[in-house]
């Protein structure tokens, strides 16, 4: 891979996680990594919104973790490349939430 | 994609979609693509599956005609599908305004433009169906393309334009998305190769010095990424659009590596094979010795049928004897000595066996020559394995103004325009058999290679060893136990270890967490594995992983530390 991923420094996590704190985004106990989980309508929005959230991902070549039961969806966001947060983890929540909101 | 089968099922009824079609195809539009691009690909990708079995009788009838069917929509065009809409019709326009053109002259410059990125063939043949053997033609030899075919060859050209222009400005920004994609398909970036440039400035280092530390190692890397964005017309400070050909310390340890690996091995050879043409020496050692004793001494000590050789060369070839002298001509009768044994015995017999260019390694060529032709061409590989690399150098160095006088079969490791002089040099060997004025000319070069002649037979005994790769220890790791070969991970297998023996039976996470914690503190491993370190318990933490690193450790890396420990001792 060119260009090893980096882990997101301090000093980004001091400004970027309040922000998704208050997104509802959850630090993972025991792991570097954000959680959070959606609830929709029916099955037929919840898949809708978890196929844009694939199509971003393949486009960032960078995939979450989730379950999806009927119309809930939980992600579990990390870089398993650093081992815990990056600044794709970031992009990837705020790309989330937009597509959570249609 | 399901989604695009759904959304194609709904084509027909467009009034009748259930949600979750709705859903999809919002998605898909969502993702970037447009609907003129959705709808063709739609066409596209009907037609593909429902013509599947009626291409193959159309393929017959199409080849004859100038506009034949493509069979398959190149993976390209699902790429410019990716692009934006804008995007895409730039490209369509830039690929027509190519088509206009004669093909010959478009085939010169995407073909001098992947010399110039030094981009694989193989990476054309996969995103555009090409086939490559019909690609290398018209490339090279302008073989005549369907006009479709062009086109998508033209569009996988444009779209690399953009995205090597892309890497070069992201290069700051560590954004390597388009790198990405490619690595997705392929699994693994494209593999590295040396360019031209960066040779040339490792066969001067390598003369220089065989084996250099690391420090110099990393002024050469800075040097031949510097020399290659320059050949590829960037400013040396974007070495990120080098992509999978960016230079890095590994590669050039590697490469000196492999370089005293060769050398060894042609010593080697030149050992094992026995020599046979000592009478023809003898009488003219007779002439040879009070002049040539300073020579002699030196060479002794690679043998005495080497120095043999070398007065036999010596004799055959020079007539001035200045000690001076007689020790540069020693060089390059050496290394023309093949053509003295050409013409007294053999005429053109081993000249032909050389002349299909040999792969990359010189060890493959010597293998075929001493197979092909009898043993006097052994004293041949006597004298050259300490030569073989001087000439490969001086090929590379000598090029602009001497004659190359290395024989054919020294490897063509500097590509392509090492091979065209041996060729040509050939011709004249075989046109003259008196040459010691091109000896002399040849000397010029010749001359700096003398000194480290010398050094060259203790080199070879003492520098033997496999080398071990040392890494930068940049390598990813996210399973310690798959990934072998580097250092970082020998040392953090290393601190495992004593994990390992102290708790054979203890498998449980929180454990082995504790202990390899408690180990970075403590053990003295370089800056650079303290960082697989922190990954390896990283990777730990993962609750899904765990079990994964877990029940295969004990066994395997036990296993894997013996050897990769005792190989990395030099």
């Amino acid at each position: 891979m060119a260009g090893k991923i980096q882990s997101l420094t301090e000093e980004e996590r001091t400004h970027l996680l309040p922000l998704l704190r208050n997104a509802q985004w959850v630090e993972v106990v025991g792991r570097d990594a954000i959680y959070k989980e959606f609830v929709f309508k029916d099955f037929n929005q919840a898949f809708g919104f978890m196929s844009r959230v694939a199509l971003q991902a393949e486009k960032m070549d960078h995939h979450p973790e989730w379950f999806n039961v009927y119309n809930k969806v939980q992600i579990t966001l990390s870089t398993h490349d650093c081992g815990g947060l990056s600044q794709r983890d970031i992009t990837m929540a705020t790309f989330i939430d937009q597509a959570s909101m249609m | 994609m399901e989604g695009e089968e759904t959304a194609r099922a709904a084509m027909p009824r467009p009034s009748r979609l259930t949600s979750l079609q709705e859903q999809m195809i919002w998605a898909l539009l969502e993702s970037g693509l447009s609907r003129d691009v959705l709808v063709q690909a739609l066409g596209e990708l009907e037609q593909d599956r429902t013509s599947a079995s009626a291409e193959k009788g159309e393929r017959g009838d199409g080849e004859s005609s100038e506009e034949g069917e493509m069979d398959f929509p190149p993976p390209i065009f699902r790429d410019l599908e990716k692009l934006s809409p804008e995007e895409a019709a730039k490209l369509r326009v830039e690929v027509d305004q190519l088509l206009q053109e004669d093909p010959w002259h478009v085939a010169k410059i995407v073909k001098s433009y992947m010399q110039q990125h030094n981009l694989p063939q193989r990476e054309v043949v996969e995103s555009t169906g090409l086939n490559q053997s019909h690609l290398s033609q018209h490339l090279n030899k302008g073989t005549p393309m369907k006009n479709q075919k062009r086109a998508s060859l033209y569009s996988w050209y444009v779209k690399k334009q953009g995205e090597i222009s892309q890497q070069f400005t992201n290069a700051k920004h560590g954004i390597a998305s388009l790198d990405e994609q490619e690595e997705v398909k392929k699994g693994r970036r494209n593999r590295f190769k040396w360019g031209p440039a960066s040779l040339q400035i490792l066969f001067h280092a390598y003369e220089r010095q065989k084996n250099p530390s690391k420090e110099e190692r990393e002024g050469l890397v800075e040097e031949c990424n510097r020399a290659e964005c320059i050949q590829r017309g960037v400013s040396p400070s974007q070495l990120a659009g080098l992509g999978s050909n960016l230079v890095t310390e590994v590669r050039v340890y590697n490469w000196f590596a492999n370089r005293r690996k060769e050398e060894a091995f042609r010593h080697k050879l030149a050992l094992d094979t026995p020599f046979t043409n000592q009478s023809a020496s003898s009488s003219n050692l007779n002439l040879s010795s009070p002049d040539h004793g300073s020579t002699l001494t030196r060479f002794r000590q690679a043998g005495v049928k080497y120095s043999q050789q070398i007065l036999c060369d010596t004799m055959s070839s020079a007539r001035g004897s200045g000690g001076e002298r007689v020790g540069r001509l020693v060089v390059s009768p050496v290394q023309l000595e093949p053509s003295h044994t050409l013409l007294e015995t053999h005429n053109h017999k081993p000249v032909s066996s050389s002349g299909p260019l040999p792969p990359v390694s010189t060890l493959t060529s010597l293998h075929s020559l001493s197979s092909s032709s009898a043993s006097s061409q052994s004293l041949i590989m006597a004298s050259l394995p300490s030569v073989m690399s001087l000439g490969e150098s001086s090929l590379l160095i000598g090029l602009a103004s001497t004659q190359p006088q290395a024989v054919p079969i020294i490897n063509n490791v500097g590509g392509g325009f090492t091979t065209l002089q041996p060729i040509s040099f050939q011709q004249q060997l075989q046109a003259s058999s008196q040459l010691p004025i091109s000896h002399l000319q040849s000397h010029m070069c010749a001359s700096p290679f003398m000194a480290t002649m010398t050094q060259l037979p203790c080199h070879m005994y003492s520098k033997s060893d496999s080398p071990q790769y040392h890494t930068s220890s940049l390598l990813s790791q996210t399973m310690v136990i798959t990934d072998g070969s580097s250092l970082g991970n020998l040392t953090s297998l290393s601190t495992v270890r004593p994990i390992l023996t102290e708790d054979p039976e203890e498998q449980t996470d929180p454990n082995l967490q504790e202990e390899s914690l408690h180990l970075q503190p403590h053990t003295p491993v370089p800056a650079a594995s303290s960082q697989s370190l922190e990954l390896y318990p990283a990777s730990q933490t993962t609750d899904s992983h765990q079990s994964h690193l877990l029940s295969p450790s004990p066994t395997d890396i036990s296993s894997y530390i013996p050897t990769q420990m005792v190989s990395t001792a030099q």
